[in-house]
């Protein structure tokens, strides 16, 4: 059996990744939820008021978060949001080499730090929204029976605004993570090397090449290569 | 079946609430559930006083916000009454924040308000209210005689009460119960010409174009994905293959 | 790259799959969030089993169709076959359901074991209970004689305890509120007026009316099924309407005229009215002649009391009572002066009541269409039984003719009430049976048994009953709920509710004369007993078998029937409802029938009876006393959705209307400092006070008297929706002015002042 060796580098701290499943499990169940009001072959889920209940209590999980993550690890809130805010000449240009990233190519792109012009607009618009849906969330929540057509109205469309703009977001989120096997991060908490030099040059070269932030791992080489990733690599090697 | 409607003539209520119980006692309402409240208005200074005894009840707008509103369909028009299919209530309450005359509220986790005794009409009987009620002042018919009716009724009161007057021919489209008021609707505490909610706004502009963003933008990543998977694997796999060596060509600003 | 698509269009497919499969699921999920959220209409089921009944909500007796589905009792209605009803029936009818399942009930028999008044029972199976009870009513009649014990009964279902089991048991004093405390001088006049009572259904011809005056007459607020149809039918088909009230009522509000009369002056009204169709001629003369004796002398007796008179006392202006005369009169026959119900306001009631029937008599209307008709009754045979040792001098609301004695009659029983010499004649009246239980004059009364009747929101003078209970020997409650008389029982027993039981036919008077049934819908909660059944009971144990010949109740009611060709099981095929033709109207009398069985066969607008006993003759205005400064004239009335003090705590209507407020003037209130919601204390003359209560500051009342809802305020019951709701009217009524020939308790005496709650 052939072994090889790769580095892997620390992107996600189990604090930070905690938070980011405890927020993404209740994004899920809010906007399914939440659809069962807007998408009539979802209603029925909505019917008796068991999805109005979930609705709830994700929303309070949604909505506390934040907190989770400042009482966890404070920096890396700090960080997030001054870095999502923060922009450079360097972020501009990697915008206008979007459409490109959008399809899989990361070469023509200026170097990037821990977190590309891409993601500080994510996180912006994730913040933003989180005020917007939240804040209308509560209206309709704290304020049922008393808020009248107009307030009901002007809530619930910024709440449905809201909701479009996160799930666009979220599509985009999912489709970049799979698009370019960034999942592990999330999960294990490394990316591999690799990824971090394409992606976010900058960010590995400002990193100590020793544990816990660089590692390197031992894994054996399996004996017939995967069905469709063999023939992916011959002709991207052809 | 023809567009059906209620008469409630208010120059025959006595406010004796039967109506109220007795809805509640054929519908088997909970505890603290009604569909039918009754409002005693008497305005002016002792010794010139006018009054009458109101109904607070859904009156099925013809063009009813509650049913625009509803998420599920819960709430639904059926020959000129606003039905209720309780099972399908979410009890989001939409409805009672958009109603013009306050009616729906939620009881027990869904909405409450009259979901009108269609079967006992279809079946030749009367809804309960108007078989109890005492003083007849409530009735139920084809929508056309009972405007007619109400009309007429107005028209012979004017001797007693100067200000009778049709309530519910035009408003919110038309209503499902007419009244005839022995006083303008503003004394009464009715809204003279209650206005329909921009509902489409919302019902019709945001919520589509939400869903359409949402379904693009998923349509959008799904083909997309093939295609940069593909040319991200190139990517790798080239830059894999030449060991980073060319890397620093693609950007001028890119370093090691 | 192909084998990828492929891999994703299967995965694809597959989901898509499961996305359609789980929209078809929705709909079987719905089914069942219906099925547990919303059960089948009642009335789809086929089980629907239809039962007949008569009200018992109030003492109107509405005839009803009840529903019940797999034993339980669902729905109540009008019974259309039935002349009161007519298919339609009040709030209170419709609540019958939530009386029948009033987690309150009593539920078991109860024996006394601490102090009277402390609710100290334990609970006893009906034998003991009933051996108990027997034994100590039988040993009160062979020490001191059957009249030392009274027996008190109301409700429909008052046959048993309040015209049956006491007179076979020998004593002559049954009260019943609707006598002394509502009814008894309104029938006393008629009685010396026409020769007959009015009945308990006023025999008011609303059908063909079309000017009506109602004085302190509320309805609308005294829901009276019929009484309500025929109102408002006259109204929509043109009929005039003057309201005479003190308070701007539910019948002012559909008026043409409101009087805002100050109250207790309502005689002088009638005298002045009287004054102007006479002086101008506008009584009917042909009808004066040939059916009423004694006009020469209300002319001559007439003459002092001008609109002019009236004005100053009613402040009523002059011209408002000439002009309204003048409408009646132009209206006549088809004008109408109802008598109303509850007429013991001042003590003078028999006076005014005499005064109401001859102002109708001048318009000519008794017994002509628009005014009123003439009922009668079907002749039924009672059930075989021993004469009774007593006479039946109970009255009451639906048998109020019954019994009663202008003074000139000999013989009555040795009543403990005062007959004779506290009044001159009638029934018995309720309130004047406490005083002989705690002073002994003019005999003892040792025992009481009540049935339905709450003895602290229906007798005046409460801590005088209160008094009357701690002296008692023995006293035995029956009733359905726990109201708080019966914790100075010494034993309860808890009765089935009306829907749960046979009773005696109610036999009609009424336009068109007819009998009702009342068969059980259900079977009676466990370990309550319809009413017929404890009679019986006890009167077997009291030795009186003899007049409970009767195997079963079905036995008894099928043997009355018989007496008019009727059964049990023919009557339910009739719909619970037998009616007979009646006769109206005078022209259906001929020649030698007597429509007016008076001494002189005729209306006596003087009356020879009243002036024999030393009354005054004809009508006349007697002052009343004024609200002494800072205190209101204490006024009280009905709720539609409320009987007396016994619908409070009922589920459904304690839910719609659950405590009363105290209406004060707007200008007096805000002179007080008092706006609507406050919560107030009323304190009456003697310094009782009752609340709190809340205010309603309206302008519907005159600014000399506040009104109250009566019937709540319930304290020291077991009642736990009613307890503690709301203010007693009753409680305030510490004193009443006794009417000196009937003996009614005139109860519009009573003053309070309002004091903030701290």
């Amino acid at each position: 059996m052939a072994f090889r060796t790769t580095r892997w580098v620390l992107r996600y701290r189990p604090s930070q990744r905690l938070v980011h499943w405890v927020h993404a499990i209740a994004f899920f169940v809010l906007l399914l939820t939440g659809l069962a009001l807007i998408w009539p072959p979802l209603s029925f889920l909505a019917a008796g008021g068991l999805s109005r209940l979930l609705h709830r209590a994700a929303a309070v999980v949604f909505l506390l978060t934040p907190v989770l993550y400042a009482l966890l690890d404070f920096g890396g809130l700090r960080d997030l949001v001054r870095d999502s805010f923060t922009y450079t000449r360097e972020d501009l240009e990697w915008l206008k080499g979007f459409p490109g990233y959008f399809l899989g190519r990361t070469s023509h792109l200026p170097p990037q730090g821990r977190i590309n012009a891409g993601q500080k607009i994510h996180h912006a618009l994730t913040i933003l929204s989180y005020f917007t849906i939240s804040g209308s969330g509560l209206i309709l929540w704290l304020g049922k029976g008393s808020l009248g057509p107009t307030g009901l109205l002007i809530a619930t469309s910024i709440h449905d605004l809201s909701m479009a703009i996160m799930a666009v977001l979220t599509v985009g989120h999912i489709y970049f993570t799979f698009v370019y096997d960034a999942l592990p991060a999330m999960t294990t908490g490394y990316v591999t090397e690799e990824y971090a030099r394409m992606e976010h040059p900058l960010w590995l070269a400002s990193l100590p090449s020793e544990p816990p932030y660089v590692i390197e791992v031992r894994e054996a080489i399996p004996e017939t290569p995967e069905e469709h990733i063999a023939p992916l690599e011959k002709e991207a090697a052809g | 079946m023809a567009q059906l409607a209620m008469l409630i003539d208010l120059s025959r209520c006595l406010g004796c609430q039967a109506c109220v119980i007795a809805c509640k006692a054929g519908r088997e309402l909970l505890p603290g559930e009604r569909w039918i409240e009754i409002r005693e208005v008497v305005v002016g200074r002792f010794p010139d006083l006018r009054g009458a005894f109101v109904p607070h009840r859904c009156f099925h707008c013809a063009e009813a916000a509650c049913v625009q509103v509803c998420p599920t369909g819960a709430l639904y028009k059926r020959d000129g009454f606003t039905m209720v299919d309780f099972g399908r209530c979410s009890g989001c309450g939409y409805c009672a924040e958009v109603c013009p005359f306050h009616v729906p509220r939620i009881v027990d986790g869904r909405v409450s308000k009259c979901a009108t005794c269609l079967d006992l009409i279809q079946a030749g009987q009367e809804p309960w209210c108007v078989q109890t009620c005492p003083a007849g002042a409530l009735q139920c018919g084809p929508r056309e005689e009972i405007l007619a009716e109400a009309q007429a009724r107005a028209v012979a009161l004017r001797e007693r009460y100067p200000n009778a007057q049709v309530y519910g021919e035009t408003q919110m489209g038309g209503l499902g119960v007419i009244l005839v008021l022995t006083e303008p609707p503003e004394v009464l505490g009715l809204p003279p010409r209650p206005q329909p909610l921009p509902i489409t706004v919302w019902k019709g502009g945001i919520q589509p174009l939400s869903l359409g963003a949402i379904f693009l933008s998923a349509l959008t990543s799904g083909i997309a994905f093939f295609i940069a998977r593909r040319r991200h694997l190139e990517e790798k796999n080239g830059a894999f293959a030449r060991s980073g060596k060319a890397q620093a060509s693609h950007h001028p600003n890119r370093k090691e | 790259m192909k084998l990828t698509r492929r891999e994703f269009l299967r995965r694809w497919g597959a989901f898509a799959g499961a996305w359609v499969g789980l929209s078809h699921l929705g709909e079987p999920v719905l089914a069942f969030l219906r099925s547990r959220s919303i059960r089948w209409p009642w009335y789809r089921s086929e089980e629907v089993r239809v039962t007949y009944n008569y009200c018992d909500m109030c003492m109107w007796r509405c005839g009803m169709r009840v529903y019940t589905v797999n034993g339980r009792v669902v729905k109540v209605e009008g019974n259309p076959k039935d002349p009161k009803s007519r298919g339609r029936l009040c709030g209170r009818g419709q609540a019958a359901v939530a009386h029948l399942y009033d987690p309150d009930r009593l539920r078991k028999p109860l024996i006394r074991t601490g102090e009277r008044g402390t609710w100290s029972f334990r609970e006893a199976s009906w034998e003991e209970a009933l051996d108990w009870a027997a034994e100590a009513l039988a040993r009160l009649r062979d020490q001191y004689g059957p009249e030392s014990v009274a027996w008190f009964a109301h409700t429909t279902g008052d046959f048993w305890f309040g015209d049956y089991l006491p007179l076979a048991f020998g004593s002559p004093n049954v009260g019943k509120p609707a006598t002394g405390l509502c009814l008894t001088p309104r029938e006393i006049a008629a009685q010396l007026t026409f020769g007959r009572g009015l009945g308990g259904h006023e025999p008011v011809d609303w059908e063909n009316t079309r000017y009506i005056v109602l004085i302190g007459n509320h309805i609308g607020e005294n829901a009276h099924n019929t009484v309500m149809q025929d109102f408002v039918r006259a109204l929509a088909s043109g009929a005039k309407l003057v309201v005479v009230d003190p308070r701007y009522s539910t019948a002012a509000m559909k008026a043409h005229r409101w009087l805002p009369i100050k109250p207790g002056t309502d005689t002088a009204l009638l005298l002045a009215w009287m004054h102007v169709l006479i002086t101008e001629g506008l009584y009917d003369r042909e009808y004066i002649e040939k059916y009423t004796v004694g006009f020469e002398r209300l002319v001559e007796h007439i003459q002092p009391f001008t609109p002019e008179w009236a004005a100053s006392i009613t402040e009523i202006p002059a011209e408002v009572i000439r002009e309204v005369a003048r409408e009646m009169a132009a209206h006549r026959p088809r004008a109408v002066v109802p008598p109303g119900r509850h007429v013991v306001w001042y003590g003078n009631d028999t006076q005014r009541m005499r005064a109401l029937f001859i102002l109708n008599v001048l318009l000519g209307n008794v017994g002509r269409p628009g005014g009123f008709y003439i009922p009668r009754a079907p002749a039924l045979d009672p059930y075989p039984h021993p004469p009774f040792p007593v006479e039946v001098a109970a009255g009451g609301c639906g048998a109020a003719t019954a019994g009663i004695r202008i003074p000139d009659t000999p013989g009555h029983p040795p009543r403990a009430d005062g007959v004779g010499t506290k009044f001159a004649t009638g029934p018995v009246v309720i309130q004047e049976l406490i005083e002989p239980m705690i002073t002994g004059q003019p005999y003892p009364i040792r025992g009481l048994v009540v049935y339905g009747v709450n003895l602290f929101h229906s007798i005046p003078n409460v801590p005088r009953t209160i008094e009357a209970l701690k002296r008692l020997e023995f006293a035995l409650a029956i009733d359905v709920l726990p109201q708080e008389h019966l914790a100075w029982a010494d034993i309860i027993l808890p009765e089935a509710t009306f829907l749960e039981r046979y009773d005696e036919l109610w036999v009609a008077s009424h336009r068109t004369p007819y009998i009702a049934l009342r068969e059980p819908a259900v079977e009676p909660m466990p370990d309550t007993r319809p009413g017929w059944w404890i009679a019986r009971e006890l009167g077997m144990r009291l030795g009186l078998a003899d007049y409970f010949a009767w195997s079963d109740i079905e036995e008894y009611l099928n043997t009355r029937l018989m007496s008019v060709g009727l059964s049990l099981d023919r009557l339910r095929e009739e719909g619970g409802i037998f009616t007979w033709s009646g006769k109206p109207y005078l022209e259906d009398y001929g020649e030698g029938e007597a429509p007016f069985p008076t001494p002189s066969g005729k209306i006596e607008i003087y009356s020879e009876a009243l002036a024999r006993a030393g009354f005054d003759p004809l009508p006349t205005y007697e002052p009343v006393e004024d609200p002494p400064p800072g205190y209101f004239r204490l006024l009280y009335g009905r709720h539609p959705l409320h009987t007396f003090g016994k619908t409070q705590n009922n589920p459904w209507l304690a839910e719609v209307y659950p405590e009363n407020e105290v209406w004060i003037n707007e200008e007096a209130a805000a002179a007080l400092g008092l706006k609507t919601g406050d919560r107030v204390l009323l304190e009456n003359q003697d310094g009782v006070r009752s609340g709190p209560v809340r205010v309603r500051a309206t302008p519907r009342i005159r600014k000399d008297a506040v009104y109250l809802v009566h019937g709540f305020g319930h304290r020291g019951s077991r009642l736990s929706r009613a307890e503690g709701r709301g203010a007693s009217d009753n409680m305030l009524i510490t004193r009443y002015r006794l009417d000196p020939i009937s003996g009614g308790a005139g109860m519009r005496v009573n003053f309070v002042r309002v004091i903030r709650e701290v």
